[in-house]
């Protein structure tokens, strides 16, 4: 294995300032929509649910290349180019905007931040129609199909009644696969990436770590904490679990290695941490500033029920499915192991779906979907270009 | 590889037919089927590198070896399964034959014929491990596991219980038709299950 370019070594978009970060993008919005009457799996009806979403690129006259970008557990609706409070970048932006493997030039990208979720959609933080405090623990348990049900409502308001491809890693490959199976005649690609029919006992058991430190913080008060006295200890250790498990043993030697940081208070030699540590520290740091902890628990609840299959027999529920397939899963990813998007593609192919299946040698676990990653965004931008292409050739010869 | 097979597949693989070409290296041959046939073909390739050129061409292809390639597919998925320049190479050629069977109607290998005259004078009066043009690599380099000949080949299907239909034999002159056990480097067969 070569030795992969110092960039990958930067990470993801999310917790990070990458100094001197240019997006061709530029500053990028964020639009909000309410529908009326949701009702979810639960039996649970919202009154009202807004969906904050972010639209880059332009519709093509036909209405056949929009692309709808799922995010993962903490990621929002700014997909891709730079916040306009913030100057961040998105957290796709690496791989979504002009000439990138999403292309902005060619397609409609529409990212939605999703159900339950805390930057702008209706979550556990928004507030409750009958007492105007936010829901809290009062929030409905949710499930991944219905993120996707409100993401459908979303697309019939932008007037998309078929989608050229969805795609979406991780938690965003679960919604993925669930637009492939619950509305079959309005997905053409799917694109799950890094993602599984359902959670293992071991990723069930890192949730559950990370949901234990939340309700185990002295400010928890049974999920009825307040904006000045928040879980924040707990939620911030749930994402040192949750960062670690998205790396992978070299990415971490090759970062931090045993390298040390030094303290602020350069008498003071026996503060040195780890690099590691202070990073982790910083992780949990800035993501409790942006993200609720009752998201946390929902979320990742969502994760751990998720079953595609609802308890059918995979074949069944599989054979409905129009979609082409392009899975993605990376050999370094330990939280996501391929041999749960070996599974995927088996029960696809056994349903007669046709799916292409790549396992990349990214060296970075299951962040390698987040970094720069010119492997990754070769194999997404040649595989989309040729089906958006070959979509057009037999549209035109049924046209003929 | 012979140019020779690869136009014997493209004459014995009828219009519109399902393929799936097991070790499709960069795709390039099963694009041209797919164009010249209109096939509907998948792919099986264990690089990653060569997956990521299918890809680039447009094919629907699987990363992982045979015999987990073989295992995705559902009975009787395909019409023709193909195996075109690995069969030497396989650790457990039965299996995967069988196996292929399963998954497919026909199958159409290619293999090396070690009984070839030249092979055969290089043991005899050179006492060495033959290094031919079919047979490139010394023998610590080679990734050859089994070697065979066409009469070898001929008892291995008569012992699985398929039916050799149609073969064709190549050297580096052209297609061979006399003693091709003798004469041919090159051998590509279509096999159907004689149940």
């Amino acid at each position: 294995m070569k030795d992969p370019p110092a960039s990958m070594l930067q990470g993801d978009l999310q917790d990070q300032k990458i100094a001197g970060y240019h997006s061709p993008l530029g500053v990028t919005r964020t639009q909000t929509v309410t529908f009326r009457g949701v009702q979810v799996q639960s039996g649970f009806t919202f009154d009202q649910v807004d969906v904050a979403y972010q639209t880059l690129g332009t519709l093509s006259p036909r209405r056949d290349n929009a692309i709808l970008v799922c995010h993962a557990l903490s990621g929002t609706a700014h997909v891709a180019g730079l916040h306009p409070n913030t100057g961040r970048p998105g957290w796709w932006d690496f791989h979504v905007g002009p000439g990138k493997a999403i292309d902005t030039d060619k397609f409609f990208v529409v990212c939605s931040n999703v159900l339950g979720g805390c930057d702008g959609t209706t979550g556990p933080l928004s507030p409750c129609p009958e007492t105007g405090k936010p829901y809290g623990m009062d929030f409905p348990p949710l499930t991944v199909r219905d993120m996707v049900e409100v993401q459908a409502k979303l697309m019939e308001h932008l007037g998309l009644s078929q989608l050229f491809t969805v795609i979406g890693g991780s938690m965003g490959g679960m919604q993925a696969l669930s637009w492939a199976v619950h509305f079959p005649e309005r997905v053409r690609v799917c694109v799950p990436i890094a993602t599984c029919v359902s959670h293992n006992a071991m990723q069930i058991a890192f949730n559950e770590i990370g949901r234990r430190a939340i309700m185990t913080d002295p400010n928890w008060n049974g999920g009825n904490y307040t904006p000045d006295r928040r879980p924040n200890h707990g939620l911030a250790v749930a994402r040192m679990v949750g960062h670690v498990t998205y790396l992978s043993e070299y990415a971490m030697a090759r970062k931090f290695g045993r390298a040390l940081q030094p303290p602020v208070n350069a008498a003071d030699a026996e503060a040195a941490l780890f690099a590691v540590e202070s990073y982790l520290h910083h992780q949990g740091e800035s993501f409790v500033s942006r993200f609720d902890p009752n998201s946390y628990l929902c979320l990742t609840k969502a994760l751990d029920q998720f079953d595609l299959f609802e308890g059918k027999p995979p074949e069944e529920v599989l054979r409905r499915v129009k979609a082409r397939f392009l899975a993605i899963s990376f050999a370094s990813d330990w939280l996501y192991p391929p041999a749960q998007s070996r599974e995927l593609v088996r029960l696809l192919k056994r349903a007669r779906v046709a799916a292409t299946y790549i396992n990349l040698e990214t060296l970075y676990g299951h962040d390698s979907f987040l970094i720069q990653n010119p492997e990754f965004a070769k194999v997404l931008g040649h595989y989309l270009e040729n089906e958006y292409g070959s979509g057009h050739r037999k549209d035109a010869a049924a046209a003929a | 590889m012979h140019p020779g097979i690869y136009q014997c597949v493209m004459e014995w693989v009828p219009e519109g037919a399902r393929v799936l070409d097991l070790g499709t290296g960069d795709g390039a041959f099963l694009e041209r089927l797919v164009r010249a046939r209109h096939i509907v073909a998948e792919g099986v390739e264990k690089n990653p590198e060569l997956v990521a050129r299918c890809i680039e061409r447009g094919l629907v292809v699987h990363q992982g070896n045979i015999m987990e390639g073989l295992d995705q597919y559902g009975d009787q998925t395909f019409d023709y399964v193909t195996l075109l320049g690995t069969f030497q190479e396989l650790i457990s050629p039965v299996e995967i034959v069988r196996e292929a069977f399963r998954v497919g109607r026909r199958v159409i290998i290619a293999y090396s014929n070690f009984a070839h005259f030249r092979v055969r004078l290089q043991i005899m009066l050179r006492g060495r491990t033959p290094v031919t043009p079919s047979l490139p690599q010394p023998w610590y380099r080679t990734t050859n596991l089994h070697f065979l000949s066409t009469l070898d080949f001929r008892e291995f299907c008569r012992t699985i219980g398929v039916s050799e239909t149609r073969h064709a034999c190549f050297n580096s002159r052209g297609a061979v038709v006399f003693l091709p056990n003798l004469f041919a480097e090159e051998v590509v067969a279509l096999l159907e299950s004689a149940r």
